[in-house]
């Protein structure tokens, strides 16, 4: 079997740890070493050094993320570094600051995703970064008080929420009077956000200016909420709920690869082609339902191919409850493999999975006809909302908007995990860099997932009887040793989907962080819209698919 | 982090619900579906009791919904909108943008803080009769997101709920049934009473001066709206 | 000068309007110009009312079902037969509504808005010849007066647009009356090519003049519809009357998704009634107008009685048409909406009109 795994381009050439000590030098305090990757302790102080040091030296260009907690004796940061061209190459750079005096310096000035990333952390933690262009809150209320995941925080006390109107944030800007500019919110309720966003626009005619997007209208404190769970079984049905639409499964395959890979459990193989064949189901639910709101939000109101987008995923819904017996939160994966077994009659359920998958050409012919190939739709969309390679690198995205632009970069073939690098598959990537392209990587995704499920039904249906093992040996209570440090990403619909999680040597996780593809995607937005109209915002809007679940987690 | 036990105002006295029900309906029965002339009458004849019949099933059978997507139910809400499950065959399925426009506003998810003041001025911006669906778990008690520092207990915090949907996500199915009971109630001239007391959207130089607002006086302008969030004090 | 069109043998019903017939009937017309005016009161009265009728049955039914039809839905189905009673039902729960007015709005603007839109596509009616005798004015200037009302309707777009005090009306107001001026143009432009064909504004005589046989294949005669006579002037002004009733793929004004709900944003009850009547009854007068000036009016097979009936099914043909349009076609932006208008339809109209005056010029 010819595997579809080989990337077009070499990898760059993998840097030892020597080799990233000697680039950080002195400025590494000491070494804080996580189970995915080194870890180097810096300075406050030091931190746009040794991040833009790691980025040109070492080739470092991917910030996956940045996690913020509080020790009893200190506060952290831990910006976690990957490259674009090989994510297995992996470094985190350690930031501790003082309890009474929490300042550490800002890494924007070198990634750009730092931006939200630090206001989050400064949002829920409470660090200050020092040198931050926009040292707001970003998920709670501006007049929220205390930070709520630092240790001293009461949940009991009362708070006062706001409901302002806006200024117009450019006014200032302008030297005359008479500014022609219009501020306008587009949410929290419109019937574009997809959800609860709230786009703060301002408009000159019907030309954009600016936009900020003010999220938060859904943060649920799934953080919170995971690390009052036991690893077990407490936290496996949080994940389903980050990024609901559908892509249950492979949010839920995120935090089981990260805390198996924390509790070191091996998962048997027949699991691991269950895992994937369901999580590649989700992965044609979610796309679909991308596909079906883009169309509502270029063609307007509840059209036919929103339906028959939707008509499409009843059906996936359908195969998925057979399996988990749930259609949309479906808490099906366990530590060390999944709940149950394919239903039975096994060959029904194989049949019936068969039969989608046959059909699934010729309706996504259909959808070319109605859509992709309609000139209207592709005068539309055909450059509007740009978002180029190195814009979005700077801005962390991944998944298929990272793909709609050219980028390389898919962690299900990069940084193998279940079945996929026994499989062939390719990965998609366009260069239109616009909302076209990204329409048209989602679409040929779906075929791709078909030919995973295709594969995967067959190795299913021959499976040795016996063989069968569905879930491995895991200890009833599950408390990985203390101080162990973990960050693993899985590909989720939206993108690069990481966990890290924090152990103390209980059964609960002392800090469980969420790396969000939505988050990353949605701050880009203010580079793709600049200067367009407002259909294009909705249109762009809809392109980035954006769930606003995962987004404010 | 949070007590099992119930507030003791909420459990000792019921003043909080039946005062909020009786400020927001007015004194005596609900009137929310008695015809003006109903009013102007002051007793019921024999034409009018079958002209408010007429109405009800008027607004039982049809209604306006408010497109709405909050979290995870929006979802299932969308596919009870569309192919297979279609509940405009009970003339419930046209979405309407503007809230001006709509009859039943459908909840489709947690509610936090954050959200509250705007779900707040949503509901007040349909115009009257209007009917809420509470749809899944966080609508009725937070859901699985209870403890959640930011996150309120129930839409029934803040806007007052006629039909409970469970589930998280509720099926579709469930959905429609939801939207058929409401239909029903309706029909009979029934409405839900207010069982909680609900956040208000007050000016803040009208808020009590405790702590809190002492604190954030020089932050928030005395006219603008705010709302108060306490996560301990809810049922 | 087409001098054929007076040797046509003109049809009988179509000289008698129907206010003068109601005259007869009921012996109005003895009472002199008071009786005129009760028998034109009257006349009106029936052609409004079974446009509102028609409107009735689209806007809360026909609209669903067709639109259910294209995405493989029912619709309505518990409420009488075939859900027919939801338009009894939504009629009744729309209009009794509360009616809230925004706090900044400008007060009789935003009251008139609703009336202007509804009554202005209400108007155009009047001179429209619908067959089987309901034909309420014949002016000579027919097609002209027919243009100026359906114009009208931006203004109320405009008002509405402006005086609710919501930025996504105003964004409405302003797309509806950038696009209406902009299509206007080709619309009345390329309706003065069948002026030139027919020789006359009036409505009665451009449907006569397409009762001539364009040729005949196998004894069937095609009539001279100018549809068929100028297939290009047809596709124009389908296109253009799109845009001018703010349909997809021209629907920027309204645009779901993108501006809310547009210029109706903020109106309730009976305004959102009333703009909504106005939105269904200007498509129906943009069929009306179709099937009036390329598509023969009241003629089809069968006895002239029947006028009526085909007239019907050829704005319901229409109507059709636009509902199909609604799911399946993406919206233009608003910038390339008014390019495909100022630099498209407006050049090809104005092309098509000297053609056609030198190819009438010519035979004639």
């Amino acid at each position: 079997m010819s595997t579809g795994l080989e990337r077009q381009r070499q990898p760059p050439v993998e840097v030892t740890e020597e080799e990233l000590a000697a680039v950080i030098g002195d400025r590494a305090l000491a070494r804080d070493d996580h189970l995915n990757a080194p870890g180097f302790v810096v300075r406050p102080d030091d931190v746009q050094d040794v991040l833009s040091d790691l980025k040109e030296q070492a080739g470092f260009d991917h910030l996956s993320c940045l996690t913020a907690q509080q020790y009893e004796d200190r506060y952290e940061s831990i910006y976690h570094l990957k490259k674009y061209a090989d994510p297995t190459q992996e470094v985190s750079v350690v930031v501790p600051t003082s309890i009474d005096d929490p300042v550490s310096q800002s890494a924007e000035p070198v990634f750009r995703t730092a931006d939200w990333h630090e206001r989050e952390a400064f949002d829920l933690v409470g660090i200050d970064y020092e040198g931050h262009p926009d040292p707001r809150r970003i998920l709670l209320p501006e007049t929220w008080q205390g930070h709520p995941l630092s240790l001293d925080y009461d949940q009991e006390k009362p708070q006062i929420v706001t409901l302002t109107e806006h200024a117009n944030p450019i006014q200032p800007d302008h030297h005359k009077d008479e500014s022609d500019t219009m501020f306008l919110n587009v949410g929290p309720h419109h019937p574009a956000t997809h959800g609860v966003l709230h786009v703060k626009t301002v408009l000159d005619g019907e030309t954009i200016v600016d936009v900020d997007p003010d999220i938060g209208y859904l943060h649920r404190c799934e953080e919170q909420m995971c690390q009052q769970g036991t690893y077990r079984h407490q936290i496996m049905p949080y994940p389903d709920r980050w990024d609901y639409v559908s892509a249950g499964l492979l949010n839920e395959w995120a935090y089981a690869r990260t805390a198996e890979d924390l509790a070191d459990i091996e998962v048997p193989e027949y699991a691991q082609i269950i895992r994937t064949m369901s999580a590649e189901l989700c992965r044609i639910a979610s796309h679909m339902l991308a596909l079906g709101t883009f169309c509502l939000d270029v063609y307007g109101d509840f059209t036919a191919i929103f339906q028959y987008a939707f008509r499409d995923r009843e059906v996936v819904q359908d195969i998925l409850e057979d399996l988990t017996g749930q259609r949309l939160m479906f808490n099906y994966f366990r530590l060390g493999g999944v709940a149950w077994d394919l239903p039975e009659p096994r060959d029904e359920f194989i049949e019936k999975t068969r039969d989608f998958l046959d059909e699934l050409p010729a309706k996504v012919d259909e959808y070319n006809d109605l859509v992709t190939s309609n000139e209207i739709f592709q005068v539309r969309t055909i450059d509007t909302g740009i978002l180029e390679p190195e814009v979005a690198k700077d801005y962390g995205c991944t998944g298929p908007v990272a793909r709609g632009s050219g980028i390389d970069y898919d962690l299900r073939r990069d940084d193998p995990y279940g079945y996929y690098d026994e499989l062939d598959w390719d990965v998609i990537t366009m260069d239109g860099c616009d909302n076209y392209s990204r329409v048209l990587v989602r679409m040929q995704e779906v075929e791709e997932s078909a030919k995973i499920i295709e594969q995967c039904l067959d190795l299913l249906e021959d499976w040795p009887e016996d063989e069968r093992e569905i879930q491995a040996n895991v200890p009833r209570t599950l408390k990985p040793d203390a101080d162990t440090e973990i960050y693993r990403a899985v590909e989720g619909a939206k993108g690069e989907l990481g966990i890290y999680i924090r152990s103390d040597g209980t059964d609960k996780p002392a800090r469980f962080k969420i790396r969000s593809p939505c988050f990353h995607n949605l701050s880009a937005l203010e580079e793709m819209v600049q200067d367009e109209y407002i259909p294009d915002l909705i249109a762009s809007l809809g392109s980035l698919d954006i769930v606003l679940g995962e987004v404010d987690r | 982090m949070s007590s099992n036990n119930p507030k003791q105002s909420i459990h000792d006295s019921t003043a909080p619900s039946t005062d909020t029900r009786d400020s927001r309906i007015g004194e005596g029965p609900d009137d929310r579906f008695n015809s003006k002339l109903r009013e102007a009458f002051g007793s019921s004849p024999f034409i009018l009791t079958k002209f408010d019949k007429f109405m009800n099933w008027v607004r039982g059978n049809s209604m306006f919904m408010l497109q709405f997507g909050i979290a995870c139910c929006s979802i299932e809400m969308i596919h009870t909108y569309a192919i297979k499950h279609d509940i405009d065959r009970y003339g419930a399925g046209v979405p309407r943008a503007s809230p001006r426009q709509a009859d039943v506003m459908i909840v489709p998810g947690t509610i936090v803080s954050k959200f509250g003041p705007r779900m707040k001025r949503v509901y007040d911006q349909m115009p009257e009769p209007k009917f809420v669906v509470g749809m899944g778990s966080c609508t009725i008690s937070g859901g699985p997101f209870q403890e959640g520092y930011n996150v309120v207990k129930g839409a029934e915090e803040i806007i007052p709920i006629d039909i409970h949907v469970p589930g998280c996500p509720p099926r579709p199915e469930a959905l429609i049934y939801g939207v058929l009971k409401l239909q029903e109630r309706i029909q009979n001239g029934e409405s839900s009473p207010v069982v909680v007391k609900p956040y208000e959207l007050e000016q803040f130089g009208d808020l009590e001066r405790d702590e809190l607002v002492q604190k954030l006086a020089d932050d928030i302008d005395e006219d603008d709206l705010v709302m108060r969030y306490n996560w301990a004090d809810s049922p | 000068m087409v001098g054929s069109v007076t040797t046509l043998p003109l049809q009988a019903d179509d000289t008698v309007l129907l206010p003068e017939r109601i005259g007869d009937l009921t012996g109005l017309d003895a009472y002199g110009v008071g009786g005129e005016l009760l028998a034109a009161f009257i006349a009106a009265f029936i052609v409004g009312n079974l446009m509102l009728a028609m409107t009735g049955v689209a806007g809360p039914w026909a609209k669903r079902k067709i639109t259910a039809a294209f995405t493989d839905r029912i619709a309505v189905t518990h409420l009488g037969p075939a859900g027919l009673l939801i338009i009894v039902a939504d009629a009744v729960r729309l209009l009794s509504k509360e009616i809230i007015i925004p706090e900044n709005a400008d007060r009789p603007a935003y009251d008139l808005a609703p009336i202007v839109v509804a009554s202005s596509a209400l108007l155009g009616f009047a001179v429209i010849p619908m067959g089987s005798g309901i034909h309420l004015a014949d002016p000579e200037v027919g097609l002209a007066f027919v243009f100026a009302v359906a114009g009208i309707a931006s203004i109320g777009l405009v008002m509405a647009g402006y005086a609710s005090a919501n930025k996504y009306s105003m964004l409405g107001g302003l797309r509806a009356v950038a696009q209406n001026v902009a299509y206007e143009i080709p619309l009345v432009v390329t309706g003065m090519s069948v002026v030139i064909f027919a020789g006359s504004l009036q409505m009665s005589t451009i449907v006569e003049a397409q009762a001539q046989t364009l040729v005949s294949i196998g004894g069937i005669d095609i009539p001279a519809w100018y549809a068929l006579v100028n297939p290009f002037a047809f596709v124009l002004f389908l296109v253009a009357n799109f845009a001018e009733v703010g349909r997809n793929p021209f629907d920027t004004p309204e645009a779901p998704t993108e501006i809310v709900a547009g210029y109706q944003t903020e109106y309730s009850s009976v305004y959102f009634v009333l703009i909504y009547l106005g939105e269904f009854l200007h498509i129906f007068l943009g069929g009306a107008l179709i099937a009036t000036i390329f598509l023969g009016g009241p003629a089809g097979p069968g006895p002239a009685e029947l006028g009526i009936v085909w007239f019907l099914i050829k704005i319901w043909g229409i109507f059709l048409l636009t509902q199909w349009l609604r799911s399946a076609v993406p919206r233009v932006r608003i910038d390339q909406l008014i390019e495909i208008g100022w630099k498209g339809l407006l050049v090809l109209s104005f092309a098509n009109l000297i053609l056609t005056a030198v190819i009438v010029g010519l035979i004639a």
